[in-house]
């Protein structure tokens, strides 16, 4: 069902979204690039608290598959991009804190690799033939093994498979008030556009020649150099 | 006492932990997020410096801000006002970020740190460029110059400073405010020349090298020479009100001709471009470069000269984001009226954390002139006792598929290591390499401080094979053939190498000067030189850096030169690595040969 769901969604974004607004297709190719990027950062966090240089290794060559996704979407942006690219700049926060067991960072890792192949396969069969239908089809042949080599990780980690199952049914509660949280950010965001351009256009009729006055100034003078505090 | 600076918000958000007048720690957020000038609070960079000094947030005795976020959001409310009706976008954006989170900073970092209020400080950007320039210096006394896009109305500001009873004073002379900016000019024709301003204005200073500067006379017209020896921006060329329109106007089109798309080639190259390679279109966006590095000198130099009538002193120091156009910073340490020119190693916002937090320590408890310098290494120290034992159970056929675009894939099918425990071995080791034209990627001791690579977190070349550098540039930097390398040369070798007065070569132990290089030494260093004869030389003193001198040091007894073609060890739109991990990612990907990583060396087996 969410299948379905998901599939129509991105059927109507490419379909209908794209082709009236083009320069969304490279916004949402940096939105890929980094997902990917951040994926790599938690496993450079999470490589870091594991001393079993076996384990170590898998990961290693886990990362190194991630940014190499996240240059080939540097590339595809390029393709479709007016401008060049730069990444997004967005906070980067640990999943979890010290104390909780390092298989647990992995168990989000592995439902964002879930989720990932399933968005960029969906995606995929959704374009037409192009330089982001290629890069995703590579991208999604790696996303699948790695779902795989996540679960066969968090096993090895000494996770029990009951333990597994809670823990991944938490994070997609995580993730799926993350994403209410994403859709009232928007709704604010909305709402903000719309009071602060009643605010612009009520007083700027009368502020703007004072602002303008005061650009034209050109030199500060007010003293703005002293130690100061709330 | 124990001062945290914080800068954050627009750009290059750092920490940095002063104890009793002394640099403890210092970093920039994206050496741990790696996101390439991370504007997000220091979360990381925070963790570091306390974990250094084994603090807890509760034990700081304050915390300094390098920005007056109320400023700031005037200069943003009353900018985006002045345009009206034209631009609502620019308001209502710019309002979200503000009302949102900016103008909050301070709160911010108060409930981020658990501090009280009255345990922040925080001071004008401009302010805080200023003190970031004096506190490092070692100077009695000094002027000094902020030249920078825009703080929060300023964006150039001429200072003085001095210590008086053992406390540092430090007191504004004059501001230019916004939206006169150099800076904001600078990046504007960055992003017209088709690079990303912010961060490829090093592009458009390379760029300019190839031109000739016709279009001087149009854009000294646009940033025009006042009477009072300041300078004035024609804001008919610019956006910088209506941002979302594009940094340019079509005045600024009409003058200079179409922009660049970045997808367009620019062929040119710094060890010398094919004759008939260059076709006008591109020889006129060289000029273009040529024309506003031109003007962004003279207006510099002006600005220097108006210092030196304000304050006389002997001394300056230069701070703020154009301190970073080294071509112009030459100029500056031998054109100005100044004998003595100093910069700190990090001059940009990234900076502001270090000396913010200097200036309060030394303001509230105290201090000398020469007690707070410091040097650039004071970043996270290598840990690579993890490395070697990676290495062992890695595969690299299985690398293969997921190598950069452009490299060889004749790899060897097993990485090697071996640990040396003399470090007199592991030079001549690592030197034996570099001779046989191997690109070593170098991480040893702590990082450094700033956007250089200064031998810690370096990958090094032999300095006179162009062969190996243009390997260097398709196969590890993915970098324009336009942007010449940098070399590092011992003080020893440095006077052979440099034509400059003997007397300025301690100045360039941070690679901050584009130097003409000696004439007899070209060929030593082809590879790290640019079209125009210059290079941007770190002289490496012992006692700044004795590892990484010791391993030029063992180059130099095989090469003749102790110097090598040093560039910053990052993927290209990633910072420098901090981790052996990250380097080793980075290694495997890369037409690397070998990776030092303090006592270890890693090669790729070609057997």
């Amino acid at each position: 069902m969410m299948t379905a769901i998901e599939r129509l969604k991105i059927r109507l974004a490419v379909s209908i979204g794209w082709s009236a607004a083009p320069g969304q297709v490279s916004e949402v190719i940096r939105g890929f690039q980094a997902t990917e990027a951040d994926g790599v950062w938690h496993l450079y966090r999470g490589m870091s608290q594991i001393a079993d240089p076996r384990e170590r290794a898998i990961i290693f060559g886990h990362c190194l598959e991630e940014e190499a996704h996240a240059d080939a979407f540097v590339r595809a942006y390029q393709h479709y991009g007016g401008r060049v690219f730069t990444p997004t700049h967005f906070e980067r926060k640990s999943l979890y804190a010290g104390d909780e067991p390092i298989w647990k960072t992995f168990a989000f890792v592995h439902v964002g690799e879930v989720d990932a192949t399933q968005r960029f396969r969906l995606l995929s069969e959704a374009l037409p033939a192009g330089a982001l239908k290629e890069c995703l089809s590579n991208v999604v042949s790696d996303e699948e093994g790695h779902v795989d080599l996540t679960h066969d990780m968090l096993k090895r980690m000494g996770a029990t498979e009951s333990a597994i199952r809670t823990e991944v049914r938490w994070v997609r509660l995580r993730r799926l008030w993350e994403r209410w949280l994403r859709v009232g950010k928007r709704v604010i965001d909305n709402l903000a556009n719309v009071l602060l351009s009643i605010v612009y256009y009520g007083f700027g009729l009368f502020l703007h020649g004072a602002a303008r006055r005061r650009l034209a100034r050109g030199f500060v003078d007010y003293d703005n150099n002293s130690m100061k505090r709330l | 006492m124990k001062v945290l600076g914080v800068s954050y918000g627009y750009h290059d958000a750092s920490a940095c932990l002063v104890v009793d007048g002394r640099v403890i720690a210092a970093a920039a957020e994206e050496r741990f997020t790696r996101q390439k000038h991370d504007s997000n609070f220091p979360t990381y960079a925070v963790e570091y410096c306390l974990k250094e000094a084994g603090l807890s947030p509760g034990d700081l005795d304050q915390a300094v801000f390098h920005e007056d976020p109320h400023a700031k959001f005037s200069r943003v409310l009353c900018s985006s006002m002045a345009a009206f009706p034209d631009s609502r976008r620019e308001f209502v954006e710019s309002m979200k970020a503000w009302l949102g989170r900016k103008l909050w900073a301070v709160n911010a970092i108060s409930a981020r740190l658990d501090l009280p209020p009255d345990k922040i400080t925080y001071l004008g950007h401009h302010f805080s460029h200023a003190v970031q320039a004096f506190m490092g210096s070692g100077f009695d006394a000094s002027a000094i110059l902020i030249v920078d896009a825009v703080g929060d109305w300023a964006c150039s500001a001429l200072y003085q400073g001095k210590w008086v009873d053992g406390k540092p004073r430090v007191e504004r002379l004059l501001e230019v405010g916004f939206p006169n900016s150099l800076g904001l000019v600078y990046s504007a024709v960055t992003a017209y020349l088709g690079f990303s301003p912010n961060d490829s204005e090093c592009s458009t200073m390379a760029l300019a090298a190839f031109g000739k500067p016709r279009f001087a006379e149009k854009m000294r017209a646009i940033l025009a020479e006042t009477e009072d020896g300041l300078y004035q921006v024609d804001q008919g060329y610019f956006n910088f009100t209506r941002f979302f329109r594009g940094p340019v106007t079509d005045r600024f089109l009409e003058a200079f001709g179409p922009a660049r798309s970045y997808k367009d080639d620019l062929p040119f190259d710094c060890f010398g471009t094919p004759a008939g390679s260059i076709s006008a279109d591109a020889q006129r966006l060289a000029d273009v470069a040529a024309s506003a590095q031109l003007v962004l000198e003279e207006r510099v130099l002006g600005l220097c000269r108006k210092l030196h009538r304000l304050s006389p002193s002997a001394n300056l120091c230069f701070a703020g984001g154009v301190s970073l156009n080294c071509v112009s910073n030459y100029r500056v340490l031998t054109e100005s009226p100044f004998q003595n020119l100093y910069i700190p190693p990090d001059p940009g916002d990234g900076g502001t954390s270090v000396g913010t937090a200097l200036y309060y320590s030394a303001a509230e408890a105290g201090g000398s002139p020469g007690g707070h310098a410091y040097s650039p290494y004071v970043g996270v120290q290598l840990d690579e006792s993890d490395a070697a034992a990676l290495v062992d159970f890695l595969k690299p056929d299985h690398f293969l598929p997921y190598l950069k675009r452009g490299v060889d894939p004749a790899l060897g099918s097993k990485w090697r290591w071996k640990t040396f425990a003399d470090r007199r071995e592991l030079c001549a080791a690592v030197a034996d390499r570099l001779i046989r034209g191997q690109i070593v990627g170098c991480l040893q001791g702590r990082s450094e401080l700033g956007p250089r690579a200064l031998g810690n977190r370096s990958i090094l070349i032999r300095p006179d094979d162009t062969k190996l550098a243009k390997r260097l540039s398709a196969g590890v930097k993915e970098r324009a053939a336009l942007r010449p390398y940098a070399f590092s040369v011992t003080e020893k070798d440095a006077p052979a190498t440099l034509d400059i007065d003997p007397s300025r070569i301690r100045a360039n132990r941070w690679m901050q000067y584009a130097v003409p290089i000696v004439e007899a030494a070209r060929p030593k260093l082809a590879a790290a030189l640019h079209i125009d004869g210059t290079s941007r030389p770190q002289v490496c003193y012992a006692e700044d850096n004795p590892a990484y001198h010791e391993l030029l040091t063992a180059f130099g007894e095989r090469f003749g030169l102790s110097a090598l073609l040093n560039t910053s060890f990052n993927p290209s739109g990633y910072p420098l690595v901090t981790t052996p991990v990250e380097a080793m990612v980075m290694f495997a990907r890369t037409d690397m040969d070998a990776l030092m990583l303090n006592n270890t060396v890693i090669w790729k087996d070609v057997e």
